[in-house]
């Protein structure tokens, strides 16, 4: 089969396929469809669809600033591809963003609810007018000199200057707009991207990726209908990037060096890593591809050139888009099945498009030979339905249709229904300890990670009835409950004995086992006795007994510590009142004692008792 | 302008501030979905008690921000700051683009992810009750008066005191919401440390509308510039195109 065929059948498919995902969308809602969350309302849709696709189309003001404005008529048979391109690219845009936004029907709010000091509203503005110029821009296109609208042809073309320096305007704010978008997010963008020239940036990089894009599809175009590439002018093209590439990059290293942020590339985190595959997509390897003459002369140099600008480019919306937003969000996502399918049927779409309109109306000098187009070949026929299907280009069209149609059914087939019932957490069920009984753990979510025994713990707590114990605890995207949720007594200051001085000299949560037993659970009763390490405590020959001293209150150990021996007293010298509380306290403490006790009820901090002075009997 | 001061010491963590804020306005129970965040929050918890180790209940909500973020960025005007101190929302305005959300220092706004019309949710400081001279449903419901109302100078004034009564208790002594981001009408006094409620750590005193400014100003004579620019442009290489074609021999290229 040709390869337009076999490429345009794919595009159909995957078409279908995102109008299944489409349909669900629309019918469920964005949150079982999507993985988008609270803490990343952006996602993949944005990052690509309408950050990504409104730089993609910027092959058309490039191309046409340096037709109609640098006055370079040797680029002529490329405005009209570019064009077009733009104009499908931003249509797509707009109909990407009909998917991603909650409300779609009231897209035009901006038009009439104006709101002057959003970014956002600019950009829908001048995306808004830009769609329409370009629209007037590449209609004298289909409408051909002998048609019967030619009058209105050569009104546009009359026009055609003024169009051009409207495009260029406007796709000057815009291209710069969407980068003002991420200007109010400091807090939240790596600093490795974040910087208060974005807008700048994101203009001189859209230059770039704009002659790189015309590049692609140009050598993508003559690929597909094995037409003769534009090398020669693809090279001047790619001439005019290594500058453009190169002004880019030292505004991006003079900017990164000004805010003192040079050091992030170096420091190893995820962050660095993607500036490092992100800049040698888009900087690095294309100016080392573009600058030899020989490589740029080469289809082989610059299809690897023109695909690492435009990915890269690509790859720095996304980023700045939300994905360097991740690690200060503490956010995990990665879009879902649904959302790659709309986008890629999206692109698809506007491709097929494009292959339409130069198959049909003189977008090249030359209209490429239509594969269903061939009169002389005969009706086909179908073996399988036993029909005759009709001429070439209904039986391409019946075919078209019915993957078209299987895509979507088979789409809406395998669509993942069960996430309707996402109820509650369903991304993290109760498993059995990964590898073994223990695990490590960030108990405390302090990241002091400790080694916890899982299997101790439900044996424990009541064996399997006793996992909502600790799992599913109702706390929003928690899998399970901090330790300190059980272990309430743990770091708490009690009266004689605070926990966290003795914690963090014992190694913090590695230090447990220094005072509780290894296999025990760590409480105070399984605490080591404090003179088992203040062996200097008690002096040889005190009157304290402290056999069972396992660190008690200030309280506990006055009475433990008193009272024992009163008793023994007592029963000795034959006074009984002796043990009794009104022969240490009067009166007025005990309201002290039942506030302390009280408070300790209720579950607060308790106060500090301070012991009346005993009187000598 | 109107403010809440919440004072983490006194907070006992009794829900009962969530509880009338559900209560008001009607919202359903909530289960963690997908979605949701670790902190309570969501389009059917308008506030939430986050609760840290040792006894601590922060109560979570909209911070009502002096110059908002999420006021700035709204392309369609949805959110609205009112004269009394809340920061309200329009149902009818939204459009559904989030980005309040992303704009937003503190990660408050919520989306009704599971709806089919789904809009942004979030605290308002019971704008209607406030209208009416009455406290908001959740400082009213506060038993402790951890958490109360008034006018934001008064507040200042009284958590002032009570760091100045109190050496040592407070968290470096400071009064959360005062300064940063251009200070926010919910007020913090805590002992310990709670910039965990922002993306941020180390938020700026500069309100966030003011990184877009600047950029939003340079729109017009961008726009007018580059159209002479343009003109300009084709004027002269046109004029030099023309010379040259006028200084070439004859025989040449057009």
């Amino acid at each position: 089969m040709d390869r337009v065929k076999i490429f345009k059948l794919i595009l159909w498919i995957v078409t279908g396929l995102g109008l299944s995902a489409a349909i669900a969308r629309f019918a469920f809602g964005l949150g079982v469809t999507t993985n988008l969350s609270d803490t990343t309302p952006w996602g993949f849709w944005i990052g690509f669809d309408v950050v990504s696709g409104v730089a993609l189309a910027a092959g058309g003001f490039v191309i046409t600033a340096t037709v109609y404005i640098m006055r370079k008529e040797e680029f002529h048979p490329i405005v009209k591809p570019a064009v077009l391109t733009a104009f499908l690219g931003y249509i797509a845009v707009i109909v990407g963003l009909l998917f991603d936004l909650g409300l779609p029907w009231n897209i035009w709010h901006p038009v009439v609810q104006w709101q002057h000091h959003s970014a956002l509203f600019e950009v829908a503005w001048c995306v808004m007018l830009y769609t329409t110029v370009l629209a007037l821009e590449f209609s004298p296109v289909p409408l051909e000199e002998t048609s019967r609208y030619a009058k209105i042809r050569s009104f546009l073309m009359r026009y055609r200057l003024v169009f051009v320096i409207l495009g260029i305007m406007l796709s000057t704010l815009h291209q710069s707009s969407l980068g003002s978008l991420f200007l109010i997010m400091p807090f939240k963008l790596h600093p490795l991207w974040y910087t208060p020239i974005l807008p700048i940036m994101f203009f001189i990089s859209a230059i770039a990726l704009g002659l790189m894009m015309v590049t692609f599809e140009s050598l993508f175009t003559s690929w597909l209908y094995r037409r003769k590439a534009e090398t020669p002018l693809l090279a001047k093209l790619g001439k005019a990037a290594v500058w453009v590439i190169a002004i880019y990059a030292l505004v991006r290293f003079i900017d990164l060096g000004a805010r003192g942020a040079l050091g992030y590339i170096f420091a190893g985190s995820f962050e660095s890593i993607m500036f490092i595959v992100e800049a040698s997509m888009v900087i690095i390897i294309p100016l080392i591809l573009l600058s030899i003459p020989r490589t740029r002369h080469s289809l082989k140099g610059l299809w690897a050139a023109s695909l690492l600008v435009v990915l890269g480019i690509v790859f720095n919306r996304i980023n700045v888009a939300g994905l360097m937003m991740t690690s200060a969000t503490g956010s995990h996502y990665v879009p879902s099945l649904s959302e790659i399918l709309i986008s890629a049927s999206v692109v698809s779409a506007a491709v097929l498009a494009f292959l339409f309109a130069v198959e049909h109306f003189k977008v090249w000098e030359r209209k490429p030979i239509d594969p269903e187009a061939k009169v002389e070949k005969l009706p086909e026929f179908d073996r399988a339905s036993n029909t005759w299907l009709g001429r070439p280009e209904v039986a391409a069209r019946i075919k078209y249709s019915l993957a078209f149609v299987l895509a979507v059914a088979v789409g809406l087939m395998f669509w993942p229904f069960d996430r309707l019932e996402s109820r509650g957490i369903q991304d993290t069920p109760v498993v059995k300890a990964r590898g073994g009984e223990k695990l490590i753990i960030n108990g405390n979510r302090n990241f002091d990670l400790v080694l916890f025994k899982h299997k101790m713990h439900e044996d424990t707590l009541g064996g399997k009835e006793s996992c909502v114990k600790c799992h599913h605890m109702n706390i929003p995207g928690d899998k399970e409950s901090g330790c300190w949720q059980c272990h309430a007594d743990m770091n708490k200051y009690t009266d004689a004995f605070r926990h966290d001085w003795h914690a963090s000299p014992s190694g913090g949560n590695l230090g447990c086992v220094k005072c509780h037993e290894p296999d025990q659970p760590k409480m105070a009763l399984t605490a080591s006795e404090c003179n088992e390490c203040h062996k200097d405590l008690i002096p040889p020959g005190a009157a304290i007994k402290v056999e069972d001293y396992t660190a008690p209150g200030y309280v506990d150990a006055m009475h433990g510590s008193c009272v024992e021996c009163h008793k023994e007293k007592a029963a000795a010298l034959d006074k009984p009142k002796l043990p009794q509380c009104t022969t240490c306290h009067d009166q007025e403490v005990s309201d002290s004692i039942n506030q302390a006790i009280a408070a300790k009820h209720e579950g607060r901090k308790s106060p500090w008792v301070t012991m009346p002075e005993i009187e000598e009997n | 302008m109107k403010a809440i001061l919440t004072d983490i010491t006194k907070c006992i963590g009794c829900f009962k501030c969530v509880k009338a804020c559900k209560e008001t306005y009607d919202l359903p129970g909530d289960y963690p979905r997908r979605w949701t965040q670790n902190d309570g929050l969501s389009a059917l918890n308008w506030t939430s008690i986050v609760i840290k180790p040792d006894d601590h209940f922060i109560r979570k909500q909209c911070r009502h921000c002096i110059e908002p973020a999420c006021v700035s960025v709204c392309p369609v005007g949805a959110l609205k700051k009112t004269k009394e101190g809340p920061v309200i929302y329009d149902n009818d305005k939204c459009m559904g683009c989030r980005y309040c959300m992303m704009a937003c220092p503190y990660g408050i706004p919520r989306y009704d992810w599971d709806q089919r019309i789904p809009y942004i949710r979030k605290c308002i400081m019971c704008y209607d009750r406030i209208k009416n001279g009455q406290q908001p449903a959740c400082t009213a419901a506060c038993p402790e008066e951890a958490t109360i109302f008034g006018e934001r100078d008064e507040l200042i004034a009284i958590a002032r005191q009570r760091i100045l009564d109190n050496p040592g208790k407070y968290y470096q002594d400071k009064i959360w919401g005062e300064h940063e981001v251009g200070g926010t009408c919910v007020l913090y006094l805590s002992d310990i440390d709670l910039s965990f409620l922002s993306y941020d750590r180390k938020l700026d005193n500069e309100p966030l509308p003011h990184t877009t400014e600047a950029a939003m100003k340079a729109v017009p004579p961008v726009f007018a510039g580059m159209g002479a620019a343009m003109i300009g442009l084709h004027w002269v290489i046109g004029r030099r195109m023309k010379r040259e074609q006028e200084n070439k021999p004859k025989g040449g290229s057009e």
